[in-house]
């Protein structure tokens, strides 16, 4: 036979419109597309979300495992806590209802404040001789094992009901908001050594800032895992505040800026944290700039601006930018070398800004973990 | 990805000497708390505290 003088064109019929080869090669794929597209994109989504459920799978049953380790090497155990950790973590927080926005922080502070409660109350069950170090760090392990398992339930869920209702449109947002969900949960995932070690993360940078201001002065305990340092500075006095180091919590700051305000006359606060920075910015970068700066769900920062526009105190901020995974991961070695220059920035901003004989409060804001004061 | 490298995160302490200032880095070990009072220092009399305590990247 031979191969060498074949021609192409005849065989598929490129100079010839009626070849019914050809035309089964345009027109199947074209059928094929108009009435299975979606059912092929739904498998082609599928695979990927297959894999991504799978490594999710892997960190929530990880961080269960994680938990449960640390809790039988380091506390002495009343009993095998397994059944309860499994119990914890099936535990959910249903938020307030927010057709009247009226008082809803309230309510939103009443019940995370009683689910904090709850659980700081049953982690002391589990060993009657555990310290606040200690619970503080269970408590932070307790939240990223059960966060990474509401994570994979509900992508679960989303993914399941999308297969059984053979509905593509359904999976959308999902493939769309799942690079961004497996960042966090990667992340999460890899805070659990950082957390368990006491060691400080990224977020930590505002209360390790402050915390070394605060080594020479004098400390009390201002509100509830919060510290308060007074010291003077260029004839004025400067109030500083940052969680209860070195444990594994962020303090109530705002319970702290309300017991100052009510005692003292302040002019101006100054708020240190770490921000996410935008995609494209220099990782440890340091920005300014005005109005509180604090993340969690929100009641915290609604409760300072509610008492600075209140008094009419100005607020400032510096923030160090940072990506999620290096705010709850280990503090890089670049986060880590900026804690001088953040320094000589609240200074600065304190000359600048305000006058000799006036009252500033410094909140170092983030989770203190292996930072102490 | 069959090519890219796996990194790996060491945890580094830096020690600073109060009266001298000399730096020392060393791994991380677990009980390392920043800003504590370590040992006396290499070089002085003066003692030591953690300065800083973070991780570097390492491809392998």
């Amino acid at each position: 036979m031979e191969l060498t003088n074949i021609d192409f064109d005849q065989l598929f019929g490129m100079s010839d419109d009626s070849n019914p080869l050809m035309m089964l090669i345009w027109i199947l794929p074209i059928i094929l597309f108009v009435f299975y597209g979606q059912r092929i994109q739904l498998y082609v989504t599928s695979g990927e979300i297959k894999k991504a459920l799978k490594k999710l799978d892997g960190y929530k049953v990880d961080s269960r495992s994680e938990l449960i380790i640390y809790l039988k090497k380091n506390l002495k155990l009343d009993d095998d806590p397994t059944e309860k950790i499994d119990k914890f973590l099936e535990y959910f927080t249903i938020m307030p209802v927010d057709m009247d926005p009226n008082g809803i922080v309230d309510k939103v502070r009443h019940t995370v404040r009683m689910r904090e409660d709850y659980t700081r109350e049953h982690i002391k069950l589990l060993s009657s001789q555990i310290n606040d170090l200690e619970l503080t760090k269970v408590q932070t392990l307790l939240e990223i094992a059960s966060s990474l398992q509401m994570i994979y339930k509900i992508v679960n869920h989303m993914f399941l009901t999308a297969k059984k209702q053979n509905n593509y449109p359904l999976i959308l947002p999902l493939q769309m908001l799942l690079p961004f969900i497996m960042e966090q949960a990667e992340a999460m995932s890899k805070s659990i050594p950082a957390f368990k070690t006491g060691q400080p993360i990224g977020d930590g940078i505002g209360p390790m800032v402050v915390g070394k201001i605060m080594l020479d002065c004098e400390k009390e305990t201002i509100a509830f895992q919060t510290i308060l340092a007074k010291t003077d500075f260029d004839g004025r006095k400067l109030f500083f505040i940052k969680a209860e180091g070195p444990g594994s919590t962020v303090g109530r700051p705002a319970e702290a800026l309300e017991t100052i305000v009510s005692n003292s006359e302040i002019d101006a606060i100054i708020m240190v944290d770490a921000a996410l920075k935008m995609e494209g910015e220099e990782s440890a970068s340091i920005a300014c700039g005005f109005g509180a700066a604090i993340g969690g769900i929100g009641t915290e920062r609604f409760q300072i601006e509610e008492i600075a526009t209140q008094k009419n105190i100005p607020i400032f901020s510096i923030v160090v930018k940072q990506s999620v995974k290096e705010a709850i991961t280990l503090m890089t070695k670049q986060i880590a070398e900026k804690s001088n220059d953040v320094t000589s920035q609240i200074y600065e901003m304190i000359k600048e800004n305000t006058k000799q004989g006036q009252s500033i409060v410094i909140i170092g804001v983030g989770n203190t973990s292996g930072v102490p004061q | 990805m069959i090519f890219s490298k796996k990194k790996i995160i060491i945890a580094y302490t830096i020690e600073k000497c109060s009266k001298c200032g000399m730096l020392k880095k060393r791994e991380f070990i677990d009980g390392d708390c920043l800003f504590s009072e370590l040992s006396k220092c290499n070089s002085c009399d003066g003692t030591s505290i953690i300065e800083k305590i973070f991780g570097e990247e390492l491809e392998s």
